[in-house]
């Protein structure tokens, strides 16, 4: 267990780094915050709409209750495991500033990710805590009781880091089409779209046609951001929520294995931009 | 053997696209792709000694980044060997570059947000530098390069010769064997550029570092290394110490003189003078503003410069040195005119 050790000293820098970069503009929270909490009310109006619609107080398994949670939950999750690795990864690629991180001794992906979680540590003390409060203030006046659930915030949390290393990967797959594109910009828009659809942070998973809501549960995106909403929501338990966990891990692998694949192959027919 | 570094026959070969010009041309690169292989490195041969300082010039796109972006561990060579420290840079990597430091003078490795402190101590966690080793180093570092004043200061807020002076620290703070500096002058004033140098020179004395030193400024060289290799078209064309170069091509020297009429200049005949003829001698003449290149081995520039004084008047009058692309031309001149003679030089297409 001597690497572990080894790893947390050589990437802690960098992840206290990120941090720090963070609190250097950390006026960017509130217009973050206020932005974020616009968007969710318009949704929550949206399916306040769909529901009064519908006339029925259960759609899809779903109480009006359940939907205000899952959307300012989705919200919380996209921007907890929104990761910017594809932009980071592309820009020092095209910039050629990636020679930077390669006459270091260490992994280009693991420095990446350790600066990110810096940062996500900063940003989720501001803004995840307050959501989460408000969050239970809501479950609590709508239902009557306090639903709170220590096991279930617990895997939700563990669900939410596993959403967001699944995340960064394979948004730093995205980012090493830079190697042979230079600028992702259009890919870009193209990955954000699939993942918004896919991952149920615009439209639960539950309401899609039966089959077709089954395949998309099986996607990485729907670990993404569907099942920890689901863990939280308590939506999954017992066999349900070990098997979303496994999943995620497996999602995980494999998309760690595609990442060095490919970093292996680049790296040996690396050109570098400029200078 | 104490060689640091061995480069044997190295080359390095990118493909390019050729894009036809214009729209057109863009659109029908978007279907079919024609592409050429270009070298920029060219069987490229050198060694260096444990504590020596390379200077590694030649003129821009001659290849010298590449090269020195495979002696790093970045490219890997198309063929060839390389070897340094006991190592292959681009085999392992993340062991190799653990004792190497390298300043890329046009990019910064410092956390740009941060106090420049913040990036030492993220550099001792990665290179994972003991306490006590730190503080020492950081006390030579500061004695060296004089960081103390601007130590906490945000590193954006840096002006460009704290920045470099800080980024040949945090390239240093390891006791690397070898250090790579690529442009470590670039853009820098004068009183800026010899302090580096000081520190360099100091650096190399004090620890037996291994340099190798790219720069476009002839007087980076003259003042840090005794030996140069130079490359062009991404092959090498000399490698030898620099006083042998400066006697085989001569040094030449420039007058710049800002004169009082155009005519002037006319009045003055070097040839007659002082025998400057053909490739010693070379007038440019802007305006008013006339610039007399000179081999200074033939003729001294205080005899040229009391000749123009007593045959003309002037309105100005200044003494440069010629840069690193005029020696180069010269060194092609000559190896066109001597190919064989010459024993250092590398051949060159003609």
């Amino acid at each position: 267990m001597k690497w572990i050790g080894h790893v947390k000293r050589v990437y802690g820098g960098f992840t206290r780094a990120g941090a720090q970069g963070a609190m250097a503009y950390k006026f960017n929270f509130l217009g973050f915050f206020v932005g974020e909490s616009l968007y969710c009310f318009v949704m929550y109006f949206i399916w306040k709409a769909v529901f009064e619609a519908s006339g029925e107080s259960i759609f899809m398994g779903f109480t009006i209750t359940d939907m205000t949670l899952y959307v300012f939950l989705a919200n919380i999750v996209g921007f907890l495991t929104n990761t910017d690795s594809t932009q980071m990864l592309a820009e020092e690629i095209r910039e050629g500033n990636i020679i930077m991180r390669m006459i270091k001794p260490v992994n280009v992906d693991m420095s990446l990710l350790a600066t990110e979680i810096g940062d996500k540590v900063v940003m989720s003390a501001f803004i995840f805590l307050p959501v989460m409060i408000g969050v239970e203030i809501y479950r609590y006046f709508a239902l009557g009781y306090v639903a709170f659930n220590i096991l279930m915030f617990l895997g939700f949390v563990v669900s939410v880091i596993l959403s967001y290393i699944l995340a960064f990967y394979l948004n730093l797959i995205f980012g090493y089409l830079a190697f042979w594109l230079m600028n992702i910009w259009g890919f870009s828009i193209l990955k954000g779209s699939i993942i918004k659809f896919f991952s149920g942070s615009l439209i639960p998973l539950a309401f899609f046609p039966d089959i077709v809501g089954k395949i998309f549960e099986q996607l990485p995106f729907a670990s993404m951001v569907y099942t920890p909403v689901m863990i939280y929501m308590g939506k999954l338990q017992g066999m349900d929520l070990l098997l979303a966990f496994g999943k995620q891990i497996i999602w995980i692998i494999v998309f760690i294995a595609i990442a060095k694949l490919i970093w292996r192959w680049a790296e040996k027919r690396l050109a570098v931009q400029g200078g | 053997m104490s060689n640091m570094i061995q480069v044997k026959n190295v080359s390095k070969e990118f493909k390019k696209v050729i894009k036809e010009p214009g729209l057109k041309g863009s659109v029908k690169s978007l279907f079919h792709k024609k592409t050429e292989i270009v070298k920029a490195v060219d069987n490229i041969s050198f060694e260096v000694e444990e504590g020596e300082v390379l200077g590694f010039i030649g003129p821009n796109g001659a290849g010298k980044s590449t090269a020195i972006k495979m002696l790093t561990g970045i490219l890997t060579p198309t063929s060839g060997e390389i070897i340094i420290n006991g190592q292959v840079p681009y085999k392992n990597r993340k062991k190799y570059v653990k004792e190497i430091g390298v300043v890329f003078g046009q990019r910064t490795q410092l956390w740009w947000d941060l106090p420049l402190s913040e990036t030492f101590t993220v550099l001792k966690e990665i290179y994972q530098i003991e306490d006590k080793a730190f503080k020492q180093r950081m006390d030579f570092l500061n004695q060296v390069l004089d960081l103390e004043p601007f130590v906490t200061s945000p590193v954006r807020t840096l002006s460009l010769g704290q920045r470099m002076r800080a980024d040949i620290a945090a390239s240093m703070i390891h006791n690397p064997k070898v250090l790579f500096l690529d442009e470590p002058t670039i853009g820098l004033d004068v009183v800026v550029k010899d302090n580096i140098r000081k520190a360099i020179a100091e650096i190399n004395k004090n620890e037996k570092t291994t340099i190798i030193l790219t720069t476009h400024d002839l007087s980076d060289i003259e003042l840090l290394c005794k030996r140069i290799v130079m490359i062009d078209k991404g092959k090498k064309v000399y490698d030898g110490d620099l006083d042998h170069m400066k006697e085989k091509y001569g040094k030449m020297r420039e007058i710049h003189i800002t004169l009082k009429s155009d005519n002037d200049i006319n009045k003055l005949s070097f040839a007659e003078k002082f025998g400057l003829t053909g490739d010693d001698i070379d007038i440019a003449l802007d305006g008013k503003k006339a610039v007399v290149k000179f081999n200074s081995s033939k003729a001294q520039v205080s005899e040229l410069l009391s000749y123009i004084l007593s045959t003309i008047t002037v309105k100005d009058i200044a003494v440069g040195e010629a840069d690193i692309e005029e020696i180069i031309r010269r060194l092609y001149k000559g190896n066109e005119n001597d190919e064989t003679a010459h024993g250092n030089a590398a051949a060159v297409e003609a």
